[in-house]
Parts: structure tokens; C-alpha cells; sequence
């Protein structure tokens, strides 16, 4: 079942830019999908809708079936996020900024409360002023703030922007731990296609205010076989796979549909006086898939 | 209801832990010790003679409440006008700069809600500051002329000069911090609309006093006389007029029903901008 769903969002800002062109697509319940998209792609834009910050032209997003347009409230109470640069109130602690972000939503239990601050580990500094945090430990106090209405989905706007490796590389275990012990769903907007690559499932990419993909991460449980063909004949390559039904691309990289296998082709080509030095199974990673998407 | 509470609680929280906040508390605590501190050392000669004047004794009615209701006509208008526009014209404009804003609303409250908490906090500041600058004043006052004696009421501009004793006293300045305070939340309505607005918080702090002072200045110019009806200044003065032996109930109930409805208005007003807006950096 979506808990997200995204439908046609237009967004034309005042400058005349289209910010968004008819994008949509949905998130499953427990998956972790990632937004991904070059800087001014619109990916913002897309989660400042989904938080009712950003007014769409057209479209809508609705979240456990509540549309965020129509029933603000009752859509936001299934999610808890980090919308662009966490904000606290400097001179209040980190517990303070809590209770008054909760008090919101209308809810604060303080033992869960407990829980989540020490699940985050900022147990140690809570109450100290928020003033005085790391960039870390302000990231850490927005995903506690992000928790603590208990939320059944997490969206997530570049929230590793400024950690330093180490603090990545928690937030990153984190996030799958919360995945994996909770069932929680995540929509991840980043531009870090390794931070995607390692943590979603799904990813969905946007260019320039249009969705051009929307499926798997590569070599995420995907079932497509890829090979590669290396040969200086790469055109008459292209001539064969063409009378097999097959679309070779300018890196010599063949889709084969299933039951085909590799030497069925590989034959196809050595009858057809390829000259083949190489053709070998190909694992497409997501740079692969965002500069192909990029050059089209 | 509870809810409701439980939000506005935390705002009045979260406005009570910022130093600036006191910055107008500590401002009229400081000038109000040096008033004093002038009449006590520099003797009362003027009130003596707006007193004698009258055919009444002079050590009968100067007292505490007297002191403090000169103190409170004379500053609270315009000094507490900064502090009030100040901290109005903050609590939309600088949320929204400083990002907080983004971190409110990706809970589930609506704009309308998170506004109405905003405005009332700044209306329970406004009232908190006049009844702390009302009763600072009268403590002060206490001081120097110790309990009890009469109260002298003196409005010049709305031609008051009334006296009564200690008791009668005491309720009119209490009806005349009460009202003043109500008085003074239009002030903050038009630097919480301002705030609503997508400009700094500087911008709306100032846009709020000068529309004040505008509004001021055109009251006390001749050719305003058939229009002061449109001037909030003017319906301010309902404050002062509850001072009078006899109050015209019916000039004051008008005046706080236009202040009410432009209350009302100016909320509404920044509502509406703040609704249609895109909160994105």
C-alpha cells in the first residue's frame, strides 16, 4: 500500500521558472526511496509540498490517505521530518526545543521522549543549550524531534549536508536501523548518489523540475541482466543485437530480456564477424544510471 | 481547548526565555527609578502648583497613584510602543528568517492555529509590560510618598483634572492600566500583521512605529479634526477617558469596538498574506 502518494505536482515560481512539471510517484509502506536531482531540480520543492509549506499550481500529495492539501494536520501527524537546515531556538536546551516542537503536535511522553534522545545518543547534552551543539548534534536533535510524534514515515531533506564521515556513516546506520527495527518509511531528498545508493531501495530522479526515473536503485534486488560488449566494432554490434530485438547503448551495454542468456548473443555476434574482446556481465551502478539520464 | 493551551504555553515559554523580551521591562524600570529620583531630589513644585490650583491640598494628593499614573500616560504610548512593535514585528518575520518557522510547520498544526498562538503571546506581552510598567510605577510611587492620600487623575489633552480619595483612586487606576493595556494590543496588531508580510523583522518593527507615529502626528494636527475617527491613536485615548468623574461609557465602548475590529482586521490581514505564502529558503 503508498503511504506516499505524489500526484502530478506543478510548480511554477514568480521568476517564470517551472519549478516542477507534472511529477508524481509514490512510496511504499517500509521502503526507503531516494530523491535525487541536481541542485535546483526541485527536490525541495517536492518535500515543501509534502509539508504543506509550498503551495503546488496543480496536483497533490497525499500521506496515509489524507491529502496534505485538504487535511493538513491529519496528513502530517503519519510523518515527522527535517526540512532543509534543522533551526533550534539557540538560547532554550535541547530538551526545551523538543518539548515546544512537540507541543505542536500535541504530544510529549517524556519516558519516549527519553528513549529517542538516548536512541540518538544526544542523552549526555540534552540539556545543555542548543547554542553551543555541533552541526552533528543539531542534526541529531532534528531526527529526535523528527521521532518523537511517533511518525510512521520520515522525510528527510538532505539531512547529512555538513556531517563530517564518521557522523555520515551513523546517521546512515541509523536510518536503516530505524528501516529495519521499526518498519519506518523513509523518503530521503539528497544529492549524494552514494548516500542513496546505500541506503534506499527505490530511487526516484528529477531533472530539472521533471521526474525522468522512477524504479530500483541499481543492483538493488534487480533481476535485469545487463552485458557489456567491448570491440572495435561497436556499430555492427549495434546491427546485430538489432536483428535479435536487442538496444545497444553508446557503451556497448545490452539489456537481455528474460530467458536470453550472454552466449546466445555473444554467438550472434561472432557469426555476425564482431570482433569481441570483451563481453561480460554488467552491474550498473546509480552514477551510471543518473549520467545516462543526464546525457539524454 | 487543552491543546490549544498547551501550544500557547510553550510560545509564552519559548518568548519568555529571550533576553530581549525583558529588554522593555528593564528600559521603563530605569526610567521610571530616574523620574522618581528627579521629583524626590528636585521636589514635586509642579504638581504642587497643578494641585493648589485646583483648591485642593497638595500633600493630600500626592501620592503613589498619582506619580504612577503621570509616569504611565507619559511613557507608556510611545517607549512601550517600541518594545511592543519590537517584539510583534519579531515573532513571524524572525522565526522565518532564522528557519524556525520551517521546523513549526512540518508539524501538524495550520497556519491559522500557529498565527493565533503567535498573536495572542504577543497580546499577553503587551498586557503583561503596561500592567508591570502600571504597577513598577505605582511600587516606585509607594516609595517616595508611602501608603495611601488621594489621586489626583490628570489627562490634559482629554480636559481631566479629577480627584478622589484612596480608594475610588485605586479602582480608577486600576481601570486606567486595564484599559491602557487593551489600548496598546493595536499597536502590537499592526506589527504582527507587518510580521506576516515577507519582509525582515527590522522592516516590520519599524513600518509598525512608523505607522504609529504617523497615525500620532495626524491626530494632533488641525485639519485631522473631522477625520480623527479613522485614527487608532485617537480611539486610544478611551484609556485616559475611564479616569473621568463621570467616563462617557458610550464614547469608550466605540472606541474599544473600532480598536477591537482593527485588531480583528489586522490579524486577519497577516493571516491572509502568511497563508498564501511559500515558506522555502
Amino acid at each position: 500500500m503508498a503511504l506516499l502518494e505524489i500526484q502530478h505536482l506543478t510548480k511554477q515560481w514568480k521568476a517564470g521558472k517551472l519549478a516542477l512539471d507534472d511529477v508524481g510517484f509514490s512510496v511504499q509502506a517500509g521502503e526507503i526511496v531516494g530523491l535525487l536531482g541536481h541542485n535546483g531540480a526541485g527536490k525541495s520543492t517536492v518535500m515543501g509540498i509534502m509539508l504543506g509549506m509550498v503551495h503546488p499550481d496543480k496536483g497533490q500529495v497525499n500521506i496515509g490517505g489524507y491529502s496534505v492539501q485538504t487535511q493538513r494536520a491529519a496528513a502530517l501527524r503519519q510523518i515527522g521530518a527535517i526540512y532543509e537546515a534543522a533551526a533550534f531556538y539557540d538560547y532554550l536546551t535541547g530538551w526545551q526545543n523538543l518539548k515546544a516542537l512537540c507541543s505542536l503536535s500535541g504530544y510529549w511522553d517524556e519516558a519516549e521522549a527519553r528513549r529517542i534522545v538516548k536512541l540518538v545518543q544526544l542523552h549526555d547534552r540534552i540539556d545543555a543549550k542548543t547554542g553551543t551543539y555541533s552541526h552533528g548534534m543539531r542534526q541529531r536533535l532534528a531526527l529526535a524531534q523528527a521521532l518523537l510524534p511517533q511518525p510512521k514515515c520520515l522525510l528527510l531533506d538532505e539531512p547529512t549536508d555538513g556531517l563530517d564521515p564518521e557522523g555520515i556513516t551513523e546517521f546512515r546506520e541509523f536510518i536503516l536501523r530505524l528501516r529495519d527495527e521499526f518498519g519506518m518509511t523513509i523518503l530521503l531528498n539528497s544529492h549524494l548518489l552514494g548516500e542513496v545508493e546505500q541506503m534506499c531501495d527505490r530511487c526516484v530522479i528529477l531533472r530539472e523540475g521533471k521526474k525522468v526515473y522512477e524504479g530500483i536503485v541499481p543492483g538493488r534486488g534487480e533481476n535485469k541482466v545487463r552485458f557489456q560488449l567491448t570491440s572495435p566494432d561497436l556499430q555492427e554490434g549495434r546491427v546485430v543485437c538489432a536483428r535479435l530485438e536487442l538496444k545497444m547503448d553508446r557503451e556497448g551495454i545490452v539489456e537481455l530480456p528474460p530467458p536470453m542468456e550472454g552466449h546466445t548473443v555473444l554467438r550472434a555476434l561472432v557469426e555476425g564477424n564482431v570482433r569481441v574482446e570483451s563481453w561480460q556481465p554488467h552491474k550498473q551502478s546509480l552514477e551510471e544510471l543518473y549520467l545516462g539520464l543526464r546525457r539524454r | 481547548m487543552f491543546l490549544f493551551f498547551q501550544q500557547w504555553r510553550a510560545e509564552c515559554l519559548k518568548l519568555l526565555a529571550r533576553k530581549r523580551t525583558y529588554l522593555g521591562f528593564g528600559a521603563f524600570f530605569a526610567l521610571e527609578a530616574a523620574v522618581l529620583a528627579l521629583v524626590h531630589i528636585k521636589g514635586a513644585t509642579h504638581f504642587k502648583t497643578l494641585i493648589t490650583r485646583q483648591g485642593q491640598v497638595f500633600d493630600e494628593y500626592y501620592s503613589a497613584p498619582t506619580l504612577a499614573l503621570i509616569l504611565l500616560m507619559a511613557s507608556v504610548f510611545l517607549l512601550g510602543g517600541i518594545y511592543m512593535t519590537l517584539v510583534s514585528g519579531d515573532i513571524v518575520a524572525k522565526e522565518n528568517e532564522d528557519g524556525h518557522m520551517r521546523m513549526l510547520l512540518a508539524r501538524p498544526i495550520s497556519r491559522f492555529r500557529l498565527l493565533l498562538v503567535k498573536y495572542l503571546t504577543c497580546v499577553a506581552y503587551t498586557v503583561l509590560l503596561v500592567q508591570f510598567i502600571a504597577w513598577s510605577a505605582f511600587l516606585m510611587g509607594l516609595a517616595v510618598t508611602g501608603w495611601g492620600g488621594g489621586f489626583f487623575a490628570f489627562v490634559p489633552e482629554l480636559g481631566i483634572a479629577a480627584f478622589y480619595d484612596w480608594q475610588t483612586g485605586m479602582g480608577k487606576y486600576i481601570a486606567a492600566s486595564i484599559s491602557l493595556s487593551l489600548s496598546m494590543i493595536t499597536v502590537t496588531s499592526i506589527g504582527f500583521m507587518l510580521s506576516c508580510m515577507p519582509i525582515k523583522p527590522a522592516a516590520a518593527t519599524i513600518g509598525a512605529l512608523s505607522y504609529m507615529l504617523i497615525d500620532f502626528i495626524l491626530r494632533n494636527m488641525g485639519f485631522m479634526e473631522d477625520y480623527k475617527h479613522l485614527l487608532f491613536t485617537h480611539h486610544m485615548q478611551a484609556a485616559g477617558r475611564v479616569l473621568a468623574e463621570e467616563p462617557a461609557w458610550p464614547v469608550i465602548i466605540r472606541s474599544f469596538s473600532v480598536l477591537g475590529a482593527m485588531n480583528l482586521t489586522f490579524f486577519l490581514i497577516g493571516f491572509g498574506i502568511f497563508d498564501s505564502r511559500d515558506l522555502k529558503s
